[in-house]
């Protein structure tokens, strides 16, 4: 858990991340990039015959050669990676101060993160439109974090839909970028499926935000009027038994009939349900 | 195509409340249909919640309960209540004149002295059971006509059978001198004159005892009996020893001034009416022949009947009350979506949920 208010910094602790891929480009980080680098991970060795470059021979890997070959060592770039965070500031996402409460921490943590690994981050917050406002654009300055959560804790969540979210995957740097797309992928099928295709040059991390409100903490009896945060249409629901099992039946569906659609792409989804647990965050980014 | 207003006039017409205005308010019960009772808890989206046909069925009765509250409250205001009516209805019963006999020989017992002891006089007799007859026929149009030395109208034909009874009752009171059938017939014939019904009509005529009619009052009697038919019950109260009606005396002796009940009895038979004699010696046989009569006189009729008017503000307010007592029992029952997780981020000091844009 973070802070109270809009400066998340003394108690936010940065995470580890690992990728599965190569980055590619020039900017000096943390990741193993593609290539071949002069220090970083070690990756093999190679003859001096077809890397010549005599300050990396291993001394050591050369005498116990039998055939007295000369050994070079090889080593991956460190690449720097863009991270970046796509938010979902659609109504829906209003529910529980989601966007203001775990979505801020969790975009701050991923900042911060970032920062420390030496990457760059962005933030895009869409609704039907890009959200401008909600916007930070790549770079890897300090204090990023603070930046992150005071623009979304500042920001209203509101529209229908989130056709802005295509919107924000074509601004994305054009080579591959850790994304985080945070949203409760409440919109329809063919949408989330749009929206992966528009981000398939990317590493994809789907953030499913989630309320328990709407699934565990059901009760069993009495009336209770819903209203639609993003149409408005309300409707009066009595609640029983019979009622809140075919509720719970039908969001497990939901659920996995998204798991299913994101294990299509070989995706795998990070459930952000009440509150950021950093360590669930930091076993998941680990696992790559 | 005249049977619906009627039917309408029938449904509506009997309604009134006293303060018209108020029944302006009545576009209120029209709230419920755009306003809900309840608070609104903002969900992400409705497909998250099931459709359920309970949830549909009990919402449009609660609405329907708001509009049943606020549309009663009104009417009540307004003092809803049913004008006094007059109901048509049908019976069975007839339209009856009672032609009650007031000589003074109506005061002695059957046995043609006066009443001793236990013992009843005609007109007593005759009060009580007649006055249960009028008791047991409940839709019947009653008239009463008296006679004695001359015809005496008492009431017209009525519904008012308190009023009949009061006549009957007066019947015993001491008579008076002479008896005069055949005017008295004609007044209670001329009763019939304003019924246009199609109703049975009858005459009973209750005597002891009988006098000559004249010739001109016979011709008058023929000539009513002919316009209005009549069924003509001739209750024969006859005392100890006096001729019957129905015996024939030995010939030379059946003259009209020798036995007048006899040669009224013959007259009535002549009028070519549905006519019926019961000759009655005893309470007894009284009772018995009016017996006779009420089952005679059952055809249907067409009576109207009363109601008066009848407040209903009370009944609105009560239903009202019922339907207001439900939609608090579904206040009572409503729940917040997210109690828990709310108390659960309130502790945390998040932000409050926000209600929908």
């Amino acid at each position: 858990m973070t802070g109270q208010d809009g400066d998340p910094g003394p108690a936010l602790q940065p995470i580890p991340y690992r990728l599965r891929w190569r980055p590619e480009g020039i900017f000096p980080g943390a990741h193993p990039g593609r290539g071949e680098g002069t220090e970083g991970e070690f990756r093999r060795h190679v003859g001096l015959l077809r890397h010549p470059d005599p300050r990396r021979i291993d001394l050591r890997a050369s005498l116990r050669d039998p055939f007295g070959e000369l050994h070079v060592r090889q080593f991956a770039p460190r690449r720097a990676v863009p991270v970046v965070a796509l938010v979902d500031l659609s109504g829906s996402m209003g529910f529980g101060g989601a966007v203001t409460g775990r979505v801020a921490d969790l975009c701050a943590v991923v900042a911060l993160s970032a920062m420390r690994s030496g990457d760059s981050f962005a933030l895009f917050g869409a609704d039907a439109r890009l959200r401008e406002e909600a916007t930070i654009p790549l770079g890897r300055r300090r204090g990023i974090e603070a930046e992150v959560a005071r623009v979304l804790r500042a920001v209203r969540p509101r529209g229908r839909g989130a056709a802005g979210l295509l919107e924000a995957a074509e601004r994305l740097p054009a080579r591959r970028a850790l994304v985080f797309l945070v949203s409760d992928f409440l919109m329809p099928a063919e949408e989330t499926e749009r929206l992966l295709a528009a981000l398939w040059r990317h590493d994809v991390i789907p953030v499913v935000v989630r309320d328990s409100a709407m699934e565990h903490d059901l009760p069993n009896w009495g009336f209770i009027e819903v209203g639609d945060l993003e149409t408005g249409v309300s409707r009066l629901v009595f609640m029983h038994p019979g009622l809140q099992r075919r509720w719970r039946i039908a969001a497990r569906e939901r659920r996995a009939a998204l798991d299913a659609l994101f294990a299509r792409r070989g995706l795998r989804a990070f459930e952000l349900e009440d509150a950021l647990d950093t360590d669930a965050l930091a076993r998941r980014l680990m696992e790559g | 195509m005249s049977e619906l207003p009627a039917f309408w006039a029938r449904l509506f017409g009997g309604w009134g409340v006293d303060h018209p205005f108020v029944l302006m308010l009545l576009a209120l019960a029209l709230l419920p249909l755009f306003a809900t009772a309840f608070r609104r808890r903002p969900v992400p989206a409705l497909v998250l919640v099931p459709d359920d046909v309970t949830s549909r069925a009990v919402g449009w009765l609660l609405r329907a309960a708001g509009m049943l509250a606020l549309a009663a409250l009104v009417l009540g205001l307004a003092g809803l209540h049913r004008r006094e009516q007059s109901i048509q209805r049908v019976g069975t019963g007839a339209h009856l004149v009672l032609l009650l006999d007031r000589s003074s020989s109506m005061d002695n017992s059957f046995a043609g002295r006066a009443p001793a002891g236990d013992q009843e006089s005609k007109s007593t007799a005759a009060r009580r059971l007649l006055g249960d007859f009028v008791a047991r026929r409940p839709h019947d149009r009653i008239g009463v006509s008296a006679f004695s030395t001359s015809p005496m109208p008492v009431l017209p034909l009525t519904d008012h059978h308190d009023v009949v009874q009061a006549a009957i009752a007066a019947i015993d009171r001491p008579g008076l001198a002479f008896t005069d059938v055949g005017r008295g017939l004609a007044l209670a014939l001329a009763g019939f004159a304003g019924d246009t019904t199609d109703a049975s009509r009858a005459v009973l005529l209750v005597s002891d005892g009988a006098a000559l009619i004249d010739r001109r009052v016979q011709e008058a009697l023929r000539d009513a009996a002919a316009r209005t038919p009549v069924h003509l019950y001739w209750l024969f109260l006859r005392s100890r020893g006096s001729p019957g009606i129905f015996d024939v005396p030995p010939p030379g002796e059946d003259t009209p001034q020798a036995n007048p009940e006899r040669h009224l009895h013959l007259f009535l038979q002549s009028l070519g009416v549905p006519y019926r004699a019961f000759e009655a010696t005893s309470p007894e046989a009284v009772a018995q022949a009016i017996a006779d009569i009420d089952r005679q006189e059952t055809r249907p009729i067409r009576y109207i009947e009363r109601v008066p008017r009848r407040d209903l503000a009370r009944m609105a307010f009560a239903i009202a009350a019922v339907a207001v007592g439900l939609l608090l029992l579904a206040k009572l029952a409503e729940r917040d979506l997210a109690s828990h997780a709310a108390a659960v981020r309130a502790q945390g000091g998040r932000a409050p949920v926000r209600e929908a844009a």
